[in-house]
């Protein structure tokens, strides 16, 4: 498993559970960066209720999250979330589709309500670029036309920056990391980003760069910006080729939201991974060293009579 | 913002639950097995180079990007299986203990990024442990969940323990108590094991080589005695087994008496199953009968199906309690538990109480008789205790301790662990109960 999945795991399977057979059911859960959900039947067996609270909503509303999720959710959306959550979507496994092609999309694009929220920005940032692009660039040599500069304070000390230009978008992540090892992973993992990107087969992929400390030019009018050495910040380019048809910026979205959750698993793989050398190099210098060891010298000598030499 | 809920992993021998606390049931119960590609007899074979390890990409060159994510390819749980062809097959749990501690980091970092879904530094953790587990094997878990992931705290308590807490939400239980014998069977082994106050009382357990999987073939070898298994094909004959048992099987309370019921009345105790092939989808139907009582009956008379051990369990429950510190057998005879899938037979409860209850009364009797019927006894109190979650009873324990508030005050934090090291972790404070 290289890449992490955008769905979650257990919204599909419960859902599935669920749409085939009712059940009351109360469960809470969780999805990376302090999202949490609540699947829940309130009133009656046949009516789920999945919400979810997300600590950067105001933002997202704010960069078009309502229009996505009625794009996506239509009818299932319930104006008036739930208590404590920001968003509420409501199933009545009486009047869902009875074809089973149309419930497991409804269910796909359930599991994935935490992606097509975050999506948002980035839907409108590359919305934002094809019309820069369309309007003519400033002939006189002036700096080009810029679409505003997107701020999701995902977590609590980090966020994602997103600003479309006229021939790119840009989004930078600002990270943090709270242990020593992890930082010293984190760099050289970014490190190889940008070589691996000098390889033949990925020159496509977008311009990745990384700062430590310094933050890019882009961002630098932001104020607050933590000037720390724990912060790291990477950003990539995205180009028009990148969302150039739907499909292939469903994707990019896909996998860029989801950079920071990649980098720390990625980051505890290669831990893991050292560990199960260290484990093994430890074991094989057992083996040296058990070979190495003394006989253990046997019990008191005595002679023939029961007299034992001693030194004196 | 509110602080993430703590997650709960209960790691066993076949199963692992998995799951969020405040929830009654777990988010994910799947084999804790992990397929990697180096095949399973490979890894037992200690003249290859890598020993028992993990696969290791060859060392043959500096750039990243010619060396080989072979460390990367792996599946657990159901995906494991279902890929059991073309990977090796582990289990990096054996006898309730971690045995590969290589597997056992991929599989737990795989559980909590593909499955839970949760970044570990946001969550406090509870893990489980077997009794008598070692305290290095609790310091390695500590290591790897402290350093590998970096987790807010940890709290590792014992699968027992976390059984007593998950009865006190049975309403029969009136005190919140951790004194009780827990009788634990699952698939492979069942044990009894006593505890005071909290403590496990290690010199007094007792494991009982008769399990889930003991009934399911007991089941099958009854259904192929009655000539039923002619019409079932011989690929599904497991399956069909433990839906019998899961679906029909009961305690009963008499067996004479019970055989001679469905003898006068078959039409009403012979239940019919319909069963359909897996691979042809051919219906065929069978009669369900005497092994609707007799499969958990092996608990309570073990000569029936095997012939090396003949101890029935609530024989078995009073020589653990007997075994115990005299003073607090009062206590264990008044709370014993169950936990896990193979007490789930509807009587089971009531039964091992009948029975337990008859083997004291005549054990008080012969004290008095031998007294000279001078002294009285005042009679001793037994209570077998089921409850409606039984089944994951050590998931639901933990779900229900990490959601008190104290949880957190009793975890060990990552500052804690920095300070001290791994040997913080040989001791647990036990809170929940309110004496």
């Amino acid at each position: 498993m290289i890449l992490l999945e955008s769905h979650s795991v257990i919204i599909l399977n419960t859902l599935t559970e669920k749409f085939a057979k009712a059940g009351s059911i109360d469960v809470q859960f969780v999805d990376y960066d302090g999202v949490r959900f609540h699947l829940s039947t309130p009133q009656r067996k046949t009516l789920l209720l999945l919400s979810m609270s997300i600590r950067c909503w105001e933002e997202l509303v704010q960069y078009g999250a309502m229009d996505v999720i009625k794009r996506e959710y239509g009818s299932y959306f319930k104006p008036d979330a739930e208590p404590e959550y920001n968003v509420s979507l409501e199933f009545d496994l009486e009047a869902i589709p009875e074809d089973a092609e149309a419930r497991e999309a409804i269910i796909k694009s359930a599991s994935l309500l935490k992606r097509n929220v975050l999506g948002a920005p980035f839907e409108l940032a590359f919305s934002t670029q094809k019309s820069l692009e369309a309007s003519a660039s400033p002939a006189d040599g002036s700096t080009p036309a810029q679409g505003a500069l997107m701020q999701i304070h995902y977590r609590d000390e980090e966020a994602i920056y997103i600003q479309a230009s006229q021939d790119r978008v840009t989004v930078v992540f600002s990270t943090v990391f709270k242990d020593e090892t992890d930082r010293i992973f984190g760099k050289v993992f970014l490190q190889e980003f940008v070589d691996a990107r000098r390889q033949p087969s990925i020159q496509n992929a977008p311009q990745v760069l990384y700062s430590n400390k310094e933050p890019p030019l882009e961002i630098r009018s932001v104020p607050g910006l933590k000037n720390s050495d724990d912060v790291g910040y990477v950003t990539f380019v995205l180009f028009p080729r990148h969302f150039s048809n739907p499909d292939k910026a469903y994707a990019t979205i896909s996998r860029i939201q989801e950079f920071r959750d990649y980098l720390h698993y990625h980051i505890k793989c290669s831990k893991a991974y050292m560990h199960s050398r260290m484990r093994h190099r430890v074991t094989e210098f057992l083996k040296v060293l058990n070979r190495a060891k003394t006989e253990a010298p046997s019990g008191e000598r005595k002679t023939v009579t029961g007299r034992s030499f001693s030194t004196r | 913002m509110a602080l993430l809920a703590p997650i709960i992993m209960d790691n066993g021998t076949g199963f692992s639950k998995i799951g969020f606390a405040g929830n009654s049931d777990p988010s994910f119960v799947f084999p804790t097995a992990i397929a990697t590609r180096e095949s399973a007899s490979a890894s037992t074979r200690a003249a290859q180079p890598s020993g028992r390890g993990p696969p290791i990409p060859s060392k043959s060159s500096h750039l990243a990007s010619k060396r080989g994510i072979e460390d990367l390819d792996f599946h657990i749980g159901d995906e494991a299986m279902a890929n059991s062809k073309t990977y090796g097959i582990h289990y990096p749990i054996r006898h309730g203990m971690i045995d590969n501690w290589d597997h056992m980091e991929r599989y737990w970092e795989q559980s909590i990024f593909k499955y839970l879904r949760a970044e570990p530094e946001d969550h406090y953790f509870l893990l489980t442990e077997p009794p008598l587990n070692p305290p290095e094997n609790r310091e390695n878990t500590a290591e790897i969940f402290f350093e590998s992931f970096n987790i807010q705290g940890l709290y590792i308590a014992v699968q027992a323990v976390l059984a007593l807490a998950a009865s006190w939400s049975s309403n029969k239980v009136v005190d919140r108590t951790l004194t009780g014998t827990v009788v634990d069977s699952g698939d492979g082994v069942t044990h009894v094991i006593p505890c005071a106050e909290g403590y496990v009382i290690g010199s007094a357990i007792k494991h009982i080589p008769i399990a889930g999987r003991d009934i399911t073939s007991f089941v099958q070898t009854l259904l192929r005695e009655r000539g039923e298994t002619t019409v079932i094909p011989p690929e599904d004959q497991l399956k069909i087994a433990q839906k019998v048992k899961e679906d029909y099987s009961y305690v009963c309370q008499d067996i004479v008496r019970e055989f001679r019921k469905y003898d006068v009345d078959p039409l009403n105790y012979f239940k019919r199953m319909e069963g359909e092939h897996s691979v042809t989808g051919r219906k065929y139907t069978i009669d369900v009968g005497y092994e609707r009582f007799l499969a958990p009956e092996i608990f309570f008379n073990p000569e029936i199906a095997s012939s090396d051990f003949l101890t029935p369990l609530p024989e078995v429950v009073d020589n653990v309690i007997q075994q115990s510190p005299i003073d607090v057998r009062r206590g264990l005879y008044k709370n014993i538990v169950l936990s896990g899938g193979s007490t789930m037979f509807e009587h089971f409860g009531q039964r091992l109480k009948r029975d337990l209850k008859q083997i004291v009364d005549r054990r008080i009797e012969a004290s008095e008789v031998s007294s000279g019927a001078l002294m009285r006894s005042t009679g001793v109190e037994v209570n077998v205790i089921s409850h409606k979650r039984q089944r994951y009873a050590v998931w639901f324990g933990g779900s229900l301790l990490a959601s008190l508030p104290d949880f957190y005050q009793h975890c060990h934090t990552k500052a804690d662990y920095e300070e001290v090291g791994p040997s913080i972790c040989r001791r647990y404070a036990i809170f929940g109960s309110v004496n």
